[in-house]
């Protein structure tokens, strides 16, 4: 869903947005924090992100049990069910195959953090390549680059993807490469925008008549000072990889039933609602929303704190 | 309360009946049937016919020479009777007198040999089921009119006579002179049919109409018309039927079975399937490498490997049914009833193994493999190949379990018997044949012996079959089955239980071979 | 303006070039397609046979230079699966479809403005928070979901819509039979409420915190300050000057904006027994009907491309300081 982060753009590519991060880091630091203290909800924010990263790093410590040990008979157990000794085995209950809810949305956690994260790396790294390089060069590689931004654009997104996987198969790399590579038009558009802003400016002109090789200049010169929109942008990005993991899961493309993942979880607990075992839905339901909304929330804030026109008092 | 909040309550009390008024509206009527599917069919066309889906609609439409019924006997239908020549290889089928197809053309046994022809003629490149199953399996060569009511069908062998019988009884019969006037395009989309009902409209991926052909007497036609919706998504074809806006739907989750049983509109009828699934050994050498090939190699461990899998537990957990665990490819009652199923008894599997010489390691594990299967094909597919990797896992043969997708992945896997070591699989199997169900492994090199298997004694006694009177032929089965029950290629599992949710407004009732026939169904 | 537009047209025959030749390329990846279109006791000479009547045994890009000179003709080929025309059964599907992303579309567009000017002039109150948390949460709940949800809720708990499926309205006007349609239309629109909700609520959220955003800003500038100092009554700041700044960037996006749409559109015709290119498409990958996916590919990308020529035009006359270049 790679058009969807689009929106951000006409927001924050303002030229002003890059001489921030220039200016003295400590002051905005400062800035930041008191921002933050201000606005309340980001710091919720973050609060949440840091308990699922936690559970992404640390899951195989934190999982009270192996998220793909099945126990056929002990399936769909509702939450907080006590076993004959009276004691809650399965605190989240169980799902379709008698596997422990709990440890399984813990473990995903790990997969659908990663394959989020991991995507927008690619996605970003590819976009912000071609971005810089098609702004700082012009002409004849700019034309083809931007060519290519259309092609892609054209392209329905979700037809794309769902041929990719149904070609290439299934499995987390496919996904996060495809997901990857379908967003890179979005950082290559802003990158070019900042970096053609950039190009004629003083210091550029300066590394450059002290002998800088070119992409000596993009990487170093250039690079650092467009980076804060990017980051923005891929702070939405991250929640919307997560979200289109769940629909793929739905469509049967997502990562196999045998890789635990918030989407996967949710997509499969479908023939089970009518049946009434409503915490297959809502705990990975919940895991994800809480993530979407973080990184929401967050990348909301950051958007506010790097745009000086919206700052208020 | 102002008058503009009144004003807004009444307008959206309004809107609420309105829209009350306009659903139950769109309820089935007393002459209107409604059944839905997960999928639409391809092509209105008799010889592309494939899927099940497909083959559901087509009964309805087409008329074959004979009827396979509902208890496994094979009754005339357009065909009164046939004769079979000295070698047996040409039947000689001979019809009813003063048949029609839908838009009023006489049809003959032209028609017949017509039928047969179009579908076998390599220009039209047919691939349905009668040009890729049908044919294959009868050893067609030709088809010739011998009177005006008799058609001979001429194949290259001689063949058990049930199995021909209800093999040719799949062919759609259709007349020559509407077929033969229009392009194949055209007849992708308008059909002209021989059965009880006749095609009225199709909206691709919406619905199939088809309605009662007026004075039909060769079988009876309860509703006047009949739409076949398609509905993809399990939980919203549940929804629908228990909301009255469905009559009929197949495959329904066994997780939403009691769902179904308490809504007071509709109920369940779950019914023993035909449909063998199994976890198939692979014995072709394409995998010599694969981890777990050369132990599943060994007689001792595949056998060992039967008592190591509860099916019991996982067709009443998974599939919500009691079932009966197979002890053949052959569905009951054809199957050899002296065999008793394998018990689900892990310490025997594991002594087994032992014995085998396959113990445990340090790490408790005997040797590892991969247990491939579909997702979104069988019932619960998914869930049961992962239950079953879990079971093989505890007797310790380390199982890794490969979910891939169906059509775009496993299929075509399956297809270049590509897959395994361990593979799950479900074969269509009949009530009327138990040749039928075994002709999965008429040969070696057979396309649907996906697990590449060569007992040799197996195959020379399927050899020995043709032209066998029953009860011989009922001797060499059993002993096959026997063969096949002490060196197996399949971890044998269940026949595949169906459960169709059906509206209690209607009297129907389902079909163990997965067929939805409703010409009967009437409202209640 | 016609040099720019007849510019524009050319990198759109570029771009729809690209286009093709990667959905060519994507789909010949793993091989060609011809085992899905034998029976399963098929011999090997059957499968060679198959293969060369399917023209699957030429060289790609004899295949692909095949398929662009009939793509001239406007001949896109015939579905290797239904055995018609690819196109008519693109275009036979497309009403559909397009029913439901414009409802979609509207929705989620008119919608918003309310929204995000109310929740912008209320700015820090109750109000506001709540809005803007229901517009997180719209933006946070996978489409599938919601749809199962709202048929379990709405459908089948409180019976108030119906569950699934399509009631024609464009298809018929299109074929000139204009009492059929207009009768069709209430019942259309029942149908269309639950579906369009699951395609259109990501997309209401987004644009009503975008649009509270730019009004934002808007109020925040020179002009309007001297507007309200004038004794403007602040509805009348709001519409005659606000206001139109506030939908530039809702128009920018909804060209992109229908390609995003789409992507919901799939899920939401599968949950929603929806007789829609979506589903069309999707079972053609699935069954690699490479023909017919060319046809939907190279119609989409045209539908994507003029909507985008058509909002950077209206986007122009929205705003007199850009000029098309």
């Amino acid at each position: 869903m790679a058009q969807k982060i689009e929106q951000n753009t006409t927001v924050i590519t303002t030229p002003q947005v890059a001489k921030i991060t220039r200016n003295n880091a400590a002051l905005e630091l400062r800035r930041a924090r008191r921002s933050l203290l201000k606005a309340r909800w980001p710091i919720l924010a973050i609060i949440i992100l840091s308990v699922m990263f936690f559970l992404a790093l640390f899951g195989p410590q934190i999982a009270p049990k192996d998220p793909n040990r099945q126990t056929l008979i002990l399936r769909l157990q509702a939450p907080m069910t006590p076993n004959a000794e009276g004691v809650v085995d399965f605190p989240l209950g169980t799902d379709a195959l008698g596997r422990d809810v709990l440890s399984r949305v813990i473990y995903g956690a790990r997969i659908s953090l990663f394959v989020g994260m991991a995507s927008v790396v690619i996605g970003g790294f590819i976009g912000t390549t071609a971005g810089i390089v098609s702004g700082y060069l012009g002409g004849r590689v700019d034309d083809i680059i931007m060519r290519l931004a259309d092609i892609q654009l054209a392209f329905p997104f979700i037809l794309l993807t769902i041929m990719v996987l149904v070609v290439l198969g299934t499995g987390v790399l496919n996904l996060i490469v495809v997901l990857g590579v379908s967003q890179w038009v979005t950082y290559a558009r802003i990158a070019r925008a900042q970096t053609i802003a950039q190009r004629e400016r003083e210091y550029v002109e300066a590394a450059r008549s002290a002998g800088a090789r070119d992409w000596h200049i993009m990487a170093l010169t250039i690079l650092p000072n467009i980076l804060a929109p990017l980051i923005v942008i891929a702070s939405f990005n991250v929640a919307s990889v997560i979200l289109a993991e769940a629909s793929l899961s739905f469509l049967g493309l997502g990562v196999p039933p045998t890789v635990p993942t918030w989407g996967g979880i949710l997509a499969e607990s479908r023939d089970q609602l009518l049946g009434g075992s409503w915490w297959l839905a809502v705990f990975p339901g919940m895991a994800i929303m809480l993530t979407v909304l973080s990184l929401n929330i967050l990348g909301d804030w950051l958007r506010d704190f790097l745009d000086p026109r919206l700052r208020r008092g | 309360m102002t008058r503009r909040t009144r004003f807004i309550l009444l307008f959206i009390v309004l809107l609420l009946a309105a829209t009350t008024l306009v659903v139950s509206a769109q309820t089935p009527d007393e002459s209107t049937l409604i059944i839905a599917q997960s999928v639409d069919v391809g092509a209105l066309e008799p010889a592309l016919v494939g899927s099940r889906a497909e083959s559901n609609i087509f009964n309805h439409l087409y008329g074959t020479l004979f009827e396979i019924s509902d208890s496994g006997t094979l009754d005339p239908y357009l065909a009164t009777s046939y004769t079979i020549s000295e070698d047996g290889t040409e039947w000689t089928f001979t019809l009813n007198e003063g048949l029609t197809c839908h838009d009023g053309e006489a049809l003959t046994a032209d028609d017949v040999v017509y039928s047969f022809q179009r579908a076998a003629d390599p220009a039209n490149a047919f691939t349905g089921n009668t040009a890729g199953f049908v044919f294959p399996s009868v050893g067609y060569v030709d088809a010739r009119v011998d009177g005006d009511l008799e058609a001979t069908i001429i194949t290259d062998r001689a063949q058990s006579e049930p199995l021909r019988l209800g093999l040719l009884s799949e062919v759609y019969i259709h007349c020559q002179d509407y077929y033969s006037s229009i392009t194949l395009e055209e007849a992708a989309d308008s059909p002209v049919g021989s059965g009880p009902y006749r095609f009225v409209e199709w909206v691709r991926d919406d619905y199939v109409l088809i309605e009662k052909v007026p004075d039909y007497t060769l079988l009876p036609a309860g509703f006047d018309q009949i739409y076949w919706r398609v509905i993809p998504e399990a939980s919203t074809r549940v929804a629908e039927l228990i909301a009255g806006n469905v009559d009929i739907i197949a495959n329904v989750p066994p997780d939403q079975v009691a769902a179904v049983e308490n809504s007071g509109t509709a109920a369940v009828q779950a019914v023993s399937g035909t449909r063998r699934m199994y976890v198939g050994f692979q014995f072709g050498e394409a995998f010599a490498d694969a981890p777990g090939y050369d132990a599943i190699q060994n007689t001792d461990v595949r056998v060992a490997m039967q008592y190591a899998v509860d099916v019991a537990t996982i067709c009443t957990t998974l599939l919500g049914t009691e079932c009966d665990r197979a002890t053949s490819m052959v569905n009951p009652p054809n199957n050899n009833t002296a065999l008793a199923p394998y018990p689900f008894d892990p310490v025997e599997a594991e002594r087994l193994l032992d014995e085998a010489g396959f113990p445990r390691g340090d790490n408790g594990v005997r040797f590892e493999i991969t247990l491939q299967g579909p997702r979104g094909r069988y019932l619960n597919d998914a869930n049961v190949v992962q239950a079953i990797g879990q079971y093989l896992t505890d007797v310790g043969v380390q199982t890794t379990v490969e979910i891939l997708d169906w059509s775009s992945d496993y299929l075509p896997r399956v297809r270049e018997k590509n897959i395994g070591p361990l593979f799950f699989l479900g074969s269509g199997g009949s009530t009327w044949s138990a040749l039928y169900d075994m002709a999965d492994l008429s040969a070696p090199d057979a396309g649907t012996n996906y697990t590449n298997w060569l007992n040799e004694e197996w195959f020379t006694l399927w050899d020995s079959t043709a032209g066998l009177d029953s009860e011989a032929e009922r001797v060499v089965v059993d002993e096959m089955l026997e063969v096949f029950y002490n060196d197996p290629p399949w971890l044998l599992l269940y026949f595949q239980p169906d459960f169709y949710g059906v509206s209690n407004r209607i009297d129907w009732q389902a079909r163990r071979d997965e067929q939805i026939v409703v010409y009967s169904a009437t409202v209640k | 303006m016609g040099s720019y537009i007849a510019r524009r047209l050319l990198q759109s025959i570029v771009v729809l070039l690209g286009v093709t030749l990667l959905s060519f390329l994507t789909l010949h990846l793993a091989g060609d397609p011809t085992y899905l279109y034998v029976s399963e006791r098929a011999s090997e000479q059957e499968i060679i046979e198959t293969r060369q009547k399917l023209g699957f045994d030429r060289p790609l890009p004899v295949q692909y230079f095949d398929f662009l000179g009939r793509l001239v003709q406007g001949d896109l080929g015939t579905s290797l699966r239904a055995r018609q025309p690819a196109l008519e059964l693109v275009l036979e599907r497309l009403p559909a479809t397009l029913e439901l992303t414009f409802f979609a579309m509207i929705f989620s567009t008119i919608l918003a403005l309310p929204i995000g000017i109310i929740s912008a002039t209320r700015r820090g109150t109750p109000l506001d928070g709540g809005i803007m948390l229901f517009a997180m949460i719209g933006q946070s709940i996978p489409g599938f979901w919601l749809g199962i949800m709202l048929i379990l809720s709405v459908g089948l708990g409180l019976r108030w819509l119906p569950i699934s499926g399509h009631i024609p309205v464009l298809q018929p006007a299109l074929d000139g039979d204009f009492s059929t349609a207009i009768s069709n239309i209430p019942n259309a629109f029942l149908h269309l409420i639950l579906p369009g909700i699951t395609v259109g609520v990501f997309s209401l959220a987004r644009n009503a915190r975008l649009v509270r955003s730019s009004m934002l800003e808007v109020l925040s500038q020179d002009y309007i300050v001297t507007a309200r100092a004038k004794g403007l009554s602040e509805w009348r700041v709001i519409i005659r000057h606000a206001f139109r700044n506030a939908l530039l960037p809702v128009v920018t996006i909804l060209g992109l904006e229908f390609g995003f749409l789409l992507s919901g559109v799939v899920v939401a015709e599968t949950v929603f027994s929806w007789p829609g290119v979506g589903r069309l498409v999707f079972n053609a990958i699935n069954q690699r009907d490479i023909p017919l996916v060319q046809a939907a590919v190279v119609l989409f990308s045209l539908l994507f491309i003029m909507l985008n020529l058509i909002v950077d035009l209206l986007y122009a006359q929205l705003d007199p300081r850009i000029r098309l270049r």
